[in-house]
């Protein structure tokens, strides 16, 4: 049997510098330490186990054995038990027991002290708390700064450069240029480049030919250096407001880019009547009328006709104009007699239709030019003898004409009434009655012969029921046989410029009043009320929306080049 | 929200709190909306050749003023942390602020002329936008959270709340001393490892799924028939004081998740704001750069 133990327990508080102790005498069989109350040295926090550790007397001497779960440290090695003595450190949870040397008569004298203390419960809970976003890794300054910077790189800075180094590059736009995309092409561009302009535009240098300047006419006119002038070149000495006004205003004052894939072209009708609602009061040389829109405010159509055509003088009407406007082509011409109803033997009796005459051109805007060979020839035919079926007169050559006729019968002169006669040629014997009679035989005769031939089918060639003047008109200054020249005309609203093609589902008469028409002189050309029928004003709803550049031209390439490229410059 | 009547004391200054949205009588709001017709007259006044777009005549005021209006935006940040006297009431600023920020989607948009495309410039704007919807939201929360959080906090404070966890924590060391080892091992996790706020989603969400009180009272929730009269009191006293430190928890975790919701619009707010002035520049210099 082990008799009891008696250890002397000191229980050590330490308060800075100074040191507390209390200490009392246990008495019992074996030296219990833990949590629980009934423990010989109660050990009171929660780290520690309710039955930690028990202290032996054995034979060989003290022992600590470990009794719960966790660990037991003796002289700083985790250990299940161990032999200790004065100056041995036992740990358990947070409590250091510290042996020493036993006073008289006891077993054992061990001093406990809490080393791990709990500290401030509240000091503990905030140091274990992160309360506040300030807290945690997000930063709003940091944030900042590298959106700033990154941003202030990639969208500002590499633009810059990018530019820098390709302006300095000498520039074709007949070589496209890298179809990669730039990045300064895709940051820095605003809108859409225009569809023609997009093969070399992501090269933005092409046009914005310096640093915080406007786009330059030179950079157009790199390309477009010979686009037309809007009105005659004035004297250098005299330019007038219009002129000056021209002058000054850039290409891109009219053309605007990055607008979409739409032609760079401004469609607003206001461009143009800026100058032109009051180009009578400021150029009233051009002989225009103030226009201040369309519909409304738009004249009625002033339409080229012929004057004169012998000295090919054209002149320009309104349509509204009392007198109505004739034109003088010079042709007798019956659209009416042309167009009847039951055609014609010739062409199997169908009746005629515009396309039988107005064969349009290849681009389909306009008409080929009217021509005898072309549209007249197959029914009117030159010939000028019924024995003669196959022998017809030249068209267009009056003269040409009496000098044939005249060598015609003159060669069959010469052939038949030569000095010995002769047999006369077997088709002048199937003459009708009144065709020719063979020429005498002696000069005198053949000359006259010859001269009343030539009368007589000249007579019948220019007869005007059967002949020229069947269709020309006589130009008696110059003789009997004469045709005054003829001036047809292919565009009658000359600045306009009307594209057929685009109106092709639109009969010729809707347009056209051609069936009603029995004189060349009648103007065939519609007026403005004919086309308002279908077109209205550039904001219409509820018709074909329509601009001054539908129809007008403002660049014509006939005025001459509209900017001088100096020399030297791109 | 009502609308209260300013309750102007003598020196001037409210002596009754006053919404910075009804401060004045709505007098920024005023202000805003006028500046927002303003630009809407200048842009239907304008109508240049083609479409409306940002360099017609009014689409370059609307710019200017729109840039301008950034600016003096951004300028709020340095009024607020500025202790300089005579600059101006603090409440009337944010009021400004907040109104005349909104009116800026109205003149921003205005100026686009709607035209927007894959660059810096429409870059500028969807920050710009993203600045004002941030915003939006920090005023939503200005207006909601408050309430919310003082109805939660039940009249205390959050020191006075973590205060008495503490002491709740070192009553439960106390009982626990009494208890089991597997109680004592609990309370002792639940005591040290409490945690409050932690990571900013942690503290945004007041999601909390290891919380080691809550695993304390699971844990003891059962009492062992065969316990010992005192261990089963002891339990039963843990029990009661940990069913109050976690109703405290779950009030202070959720007092500063109404706070995170208050703060984390700023951290949008800011940075975009610096992101937006970026963009801005490299707009308006890109803009005459390649005029």
């Amino acid at each position: 049997m082990v008799e009891g133990m008696q250890v002397e327990v000191t229980f050590l508080t330490r308060r800075g510098a100074a040191v507390m102790r209390r200490s009392h005498t246990v008495t019992a069989e074996t030296i219990r330490f833990g949590r629980g109350t009934s423990n010989d040295v109660p050990l009171p926090d929660i780290r520690v186990e309710l039955t930690a550790a028990v202290l032996r007397q054995r034979a060989d001497g003290l022992f600590i054995e470990r009794l719960g779960d966790s660990p037991l440290r003796v002289n700083g090695g985790t250990t299940e038990a161990a032999l200790v003595g004065p100056g041995d450190e036992i740990l358990i949870g947070p409590y250091k027991i510290v042996l020493s040397n036993p006073p008289e008569g006891l077993h054992a004298a061990l001093s406990v002290e809490l080393v791990q203390t709990v500290g401030d419960a509240l000091q503990r809970l905030m140091a274990g708390s992160r309360i506040g976003l300030d807290q945690t890794w997000l930063s709003k300054r940091r944030a900042s700064w590298v959106l700033f910077a990154t941003l202030s790189i990639l969208c500002l800075a590499v633009p810059i450069v990018l530019y820098s180094m390709a302006a300095g590059v000498k520039r074709s736009i007949s070589v496209p240029v890298d179809t990669n995309p730039t990045f300064l092409g895709i940051a820095w561009n605003p809108g859409e480049i225009s569809n023609p302009h997009r093969y070399f535009a992501q090269n933005c240098a092409m046009c914005h030919q310096g640093a915080f300047s406007l786009v330059k006419d030179s950079a157009c006119l790199t390309c477009h250096s010979r686009i037309g002038n809007h009105v005659k070149s004035a004297a250098e000495s005299d330019p007038d407001l219009v002129h000056q006004r021209l002058q000054t205003t850039r290409c891109a004052d009219c053309h605007e880019e990055h607008r979409g894939l739409r032609s760079l072209v401004i469609r607003e009708g206001a461009l143009c009547v800026g100058c032109h609602r009051s180009l009578t009061e400021i150029m009233p040389s051009a002989g225009l009328r103030d226009v201040r829109g369309f519909p409304d405010g738009h004249p009625q159509f002033r339409v080229s006709v012929v004057a004169d055509a012998t000295t090919r003088r054209l002149t320009r009407i309104d349509l509204d104009a009392q007198p109505k406007p004739a034109d003088h082509p010079n042709l007798v011409f019956s659209h009416a007699a042309h167009l009847v109803a039951e055609g014609f033997p010739a062409l199997g009796y169908k009746p005629m239709v515009c396309a039988d005459c107005h064969v349009p051109e290849p681009s389909g805007q306009g008409f080929l030019a009217i021509t005898y060979k072309g549209q007249c020839h197959d029914c009117h035919t030159q010939k000028f003898d019924a024995a003669l079926p196959g022998k017809e007169v030249p068209h267009g050559d009056d003269e040409r004409v009496m000098t044939e006729v005249e060598g015609f019968y003159a060669s069959i002169a010469l052939r038949e009434g030569g000095p010995g006669g002769g047999a006369p040629a077997p088709e002048i014997e199937r003459r009708l009655p009144d065709s020719l009679s063979p020429p005498p035989s002696d000069p005198p005769g053949r000359r006259a012969w010859v001269r009343q031939q030539t009368t007589r089918a000249l007579g019948i060639i220019f007869d005007e029921k059967r002949g020229c003047f069947y269709c020309h008109v006589p130009d008696n200054t110059r003789g009997p046989y004469h045709v005054a020249p003829v001036v047809m005309l292919t565009r009658f609203l000359a600045p306009a410029r009307f594209d057929h093609a685009k109106h092709t589902p639109i009969e010729c008469d809707r347009c056209h009043d051609a069936r009603r028409s029995q004189a060349s002189s009648d103007v065939l050309v519609p007026g403005r009320a004919t086309c308002v029928t279908c077109h209205g004003a550039e904001s219409a709803s509820f018709k074909a929306q329509s601009t001054c550049t539908s129809c007008h031209v403002f660049h014509r390439q006939e005025l001459g080049p509209m900017r001088q490229v100096m020399a030297g410059e791109k | 929200m009502t609308v209260v009547e300013p309750a102007v004391a003598l020196s001037g200054r409210p002596s009754r709190h006053e919404s910075f949205l009804i401060y004045a009588r709505f007098r920024y709001l005023k202000i805003a909306s006028a500046a927002a017709l303003l630009s809407l007259l200048l842009y239907l006044i304008d109508s240049p050749y083609g479409s409306r777009y940002g360099g017609s005549w009014a689409g370059y005021t609307l710019g200017t003023a729109g840039a301008l209006l950034i600016l003096w935006l951004m300028w709020f940040g340095y009024r607020k942390r500025s202790y300089l006297k005579d600059q101006g009431n603090l409440v009337a600023w944010l009021s400004a602020h907040v109104y005349l920020g909104l009116s800026l989607l109205v003149i921003a948009t205005l100026h686009t002329g709607f035209h927007f495309g894959w660059n810096i410039h429409t870059l500028a704007y969807v920050l710009m936008c993203l600045v004002i919807v941030s915003g939006a939201f920090g005023v939503f929360s200005y207006v909601r959270y408050p309430r919310v959080m003082t109805e939660n906090r039940h009249g205390t404070t959050m020191p006075q709340m973590l205060s008495r966890i503490a002491t709740l924590n070192d009553q439960l060391r106390t009982v626990a001393l009494s208890a089991d080892d597997k109680t004592a091992a609990l309370v002792e996790c639940a005591v040290e490892t409490t945690s409050i706020g932690g990571s900013f989603w942690r503290q945004l969400s007041g999601h909390y799924p290891h919380c080691t009180t809550a695993a304390a009272l699971t844990g003891i929730a059962e009492i062992p028939a065969n316990a010992a009269p005192e261990l089963a009191a002891a339990m039963r006293q843990l029990r009661v004081l940990l069913d109050e430190k976690g109703q405290l928890l779950t009030r202070a975790r959720q007092d500063i998740k109404y706070k995170a919701m208050m703060d984390i619009w700023l951290y949008f707010h800011v940075p975009l704001s610096f992101a937006l002035l970026a963009a801005l520049l490299a707009h308006v210099v890109a803009v005459f750069y390649l005029w």
